[in-house]
């Protein structure tokens, strides 16, 4: 069922070799090529029919689910609204992602908007990895938008990585955490050539004691261009950090607009941001281990981004 | 094994000052499977010499020999591979990188066995400082030792540790020494250190004490009693010169 291309795709969003095991929906240019449920996990088609509705019940204990979607048809911009029902007490991993194969010069796009309600004391894992390979010149368009609402004591962690090959991609998070939630977002991406990437994030830390820290680090090579923004809102006693690293190779270009804005008086908020090339004494330490530059420089940014 | 001849650094000049000679006309002889210990006041140049030696600091005039081949204008990853290593006085610190990932580097392998193995011959880190991230969180004395592994992970013929010890709790000052030494006994690592620590001068086969880049002294430590007592080593009279109010305490 699955081709040479649709393997590697998954393997790169996905680190999946095969079908996977668990619940799955795996998505193909813009159809449902498998899908399938658990007896915690249930996943079915929205009513428009242009996206998953995966609910996962109370109690839920270690389980996974995977998404993927893969794109290789030329001229196709696939659409997709996805809904995450996270019931209370559960603990999951949610694998997505999205993989493009471009052949020709026809451009290719996906955009998803996944939409999460995590319940109480719920806990989830999200893993999002965007990737876009092939030999076509088309341009390859990767648009997500991730919307979280968090009750009481919910606990997500969302890793979104660009791996490479997206021409332009323009990401929307946005989040809002109840009571004693804590949010950890780590996004890291990397653009080369004229590639062009924003993301904008927007977290809002609406319970008492409720924590987020977002943590992004941009790798900006050739003449690519990344725009980063977020801003954390505080409407309560809570603790939010951003920490946002930029390293520019050769000509790319970055700007980094951390925000913070405190609504109550209890609340805790800090960002960190760097906009820079690599540090000197970091490529001097390696290299006196005995690596030459171009490795040391690979190395430090393979550490940088994973 | 390693020849300084007539070494001199000059600082480049700023707007407001001229280039300075921070190493001047320095020359000096290293033999193989001795230990060295480097001292002198702050700012003498002793970190200058040491980057000058690994290749990280280009000498305006002067060569450097090792192991009978000039080096002068060997890139860091050569002098490395043929042998030198240098634990810095201040670290780097990464985004992403671990302790293991720097040892893997060192020994070229990230072998699991290896590792440990590493871990062991080092003594004084311990296992579960292998996944610690090398970054500005780790205190003073943890990216020490990890420094010092990195260089002793390198099988080096030649290792320099520029003030091994700052930061380092009593306990693992004496091991420090003692590793240094059996390194020496049991690889013939020629070993120099710098060091402002009585622990690591005493344990030196030779001694060399910088002043104001050059060497002031160098031999074994009863000889250069009199000059560590002696009150116009310290530069701070260059600096407190014409300060009213300003007396050396020392
Ligand atoms: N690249 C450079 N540019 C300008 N000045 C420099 C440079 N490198 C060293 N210096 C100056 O040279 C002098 C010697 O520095 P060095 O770091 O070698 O001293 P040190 O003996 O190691 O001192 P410490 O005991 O404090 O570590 C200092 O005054 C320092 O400011
Ligand atoms: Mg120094």
């Amino acid at each position: 069922m699955l081709n040479a291309i649709d393997k590697e795709l998954l393997k790169g969003v996905a680190d999946l070799e095969d079908i996977p095991k668990g619940a799955y929906n795996i998505r193909k240019n813009g159809e449902l090529m498998g899908r399938e449920v658990s007896a915690n996990i249930n996943i079915e088609t929205n009513e428009a029919g242009n996206g998953i509705i995966i609910t996962i019940k109370p109690g839920t204990q270690n389980e996974s689910v995977h998404i993927p979607v893969i794109l290789s048809q030329a001229g196709l911009h696939d659409v997709v609204y996805n809904t995450f029902i996270i019931g209370e007490d559960s603990n999951v991993t949610i694998v997505a992602g999205c993989g493009i194969h471009c052949g020709s010069s026809q451009s290719e796009g996906h955009s998803g908007i996944h939409e999460f309600r995590i319940g109480k004391n719920a806990q989830i894992s999200y893993v999002e990895k965007h990737l876009a390979i092939g030999e076509g010149e088309g341009k390859r368009t990767l648009n997500p938008t991730t919307k979280i609402f968090m009750e009481e004591n919910a606990h997500a962690e969302m890793e979104l990585t660009q791996i490479g090959g997206v021409d332009e991609a323009k990401r929307m998070n946005e989040a809002e955490l109840g009571p004693g939630c804590s949010l950890l977002v780590s996004e890291k991406v990397l653009t080369d050539g004229t590639q062009n990437a924003e993301s904008k994030n927007e977290l809002i830390l609406k319970g008492e004691d409720s924590r987020a820290n977002l943590v992004s680090r941009s790798v900006i090579r050739g003449d690519s261009n990344q725009d980063f923004f977020v801003q954390l809102t505080a409407l309560a006693k809570c603790f939010g950090h951003i920490e946002c690293d930029a390293i520019i190779m050769d000509n790319g270009t970055n700007q980094t607009m951390p925000a913070l804005k405190a609504e109550h008086p209890g609340a805790e908020l800090t960002h960190e941001a760097s906009i820079g090339k690599i540090a000197d004494d970091q490529l001097i330490k390696l290299m006196s281990l005995g690596v030459s530059y171009d490795d040391a420089v690979n190395k430090i940014i393979q550490g940088f981004l994973q | 094994m390693l020849e300084l001849k007539n070494i001199t650094f000059t600082a480049p000049g700023t707007d407001v000052e001229p280039p300075r000679t921070i190493i001047d006309r320095l020359s000096h002889t290293f033999e193989t499977g001795k230990l060295y210990a480097v001292t002198g006041p702050n700012g003498s140049g002793k970190t200058t010499v040491a980057k000058i030696i690994m290749g990280i600091n280009a000498q305006a005039s002067g060569s450097v020999l090792f192991e009978d081949r000039d080096i002068s204008d060997w890139s860091i990853s050569e002098r490395a591979k043929a042998g030198i290593a240098y634990a810095f006085q201040h670290s780097a610190r990464f985004k992403g990188i671990t302790f293991r990932d720097l040892l893997a580097i060192s020994l070229g392998t990230d072998d699991e066995d290896k590792l440990v193995e590493i871990i062991a011959r080092v003594g004084i880190c311990s296992m579960d400082f292998l996944d610690k991230p090398v970054d500005a969180k780790l205190s003073g004395g943890e990216i020490k030792k990890i420094e010092l592994a990195t260089v002793i992970a390198t099988n080096p013929k030649l290792a320099i540790y520029d003030e091994p010890d700052t930061g380092i709790d009593l306990w693992t000052i004496d091991p420090m020494v003692e590793l240094l030494k059996k390194e020496k006994e049991q690889y013939g690592t020629t070993t120099i250190v710098v060091s402002h620590n009585r622990t690591f001068l005493e344990a030196a086969d030779q001694l060399i004490l910088l002043r104001r880049g050059k060497i002031a002294y160098s031999g074994d430590l009863e000889g250069a009693l009199p000059m560590l007592r002696d009150l116009s080593i310290c530069t701070f009279t260059d600096t407190c010169e014409g300060v009213a109010d300003v007396e050396c305490y020392r």
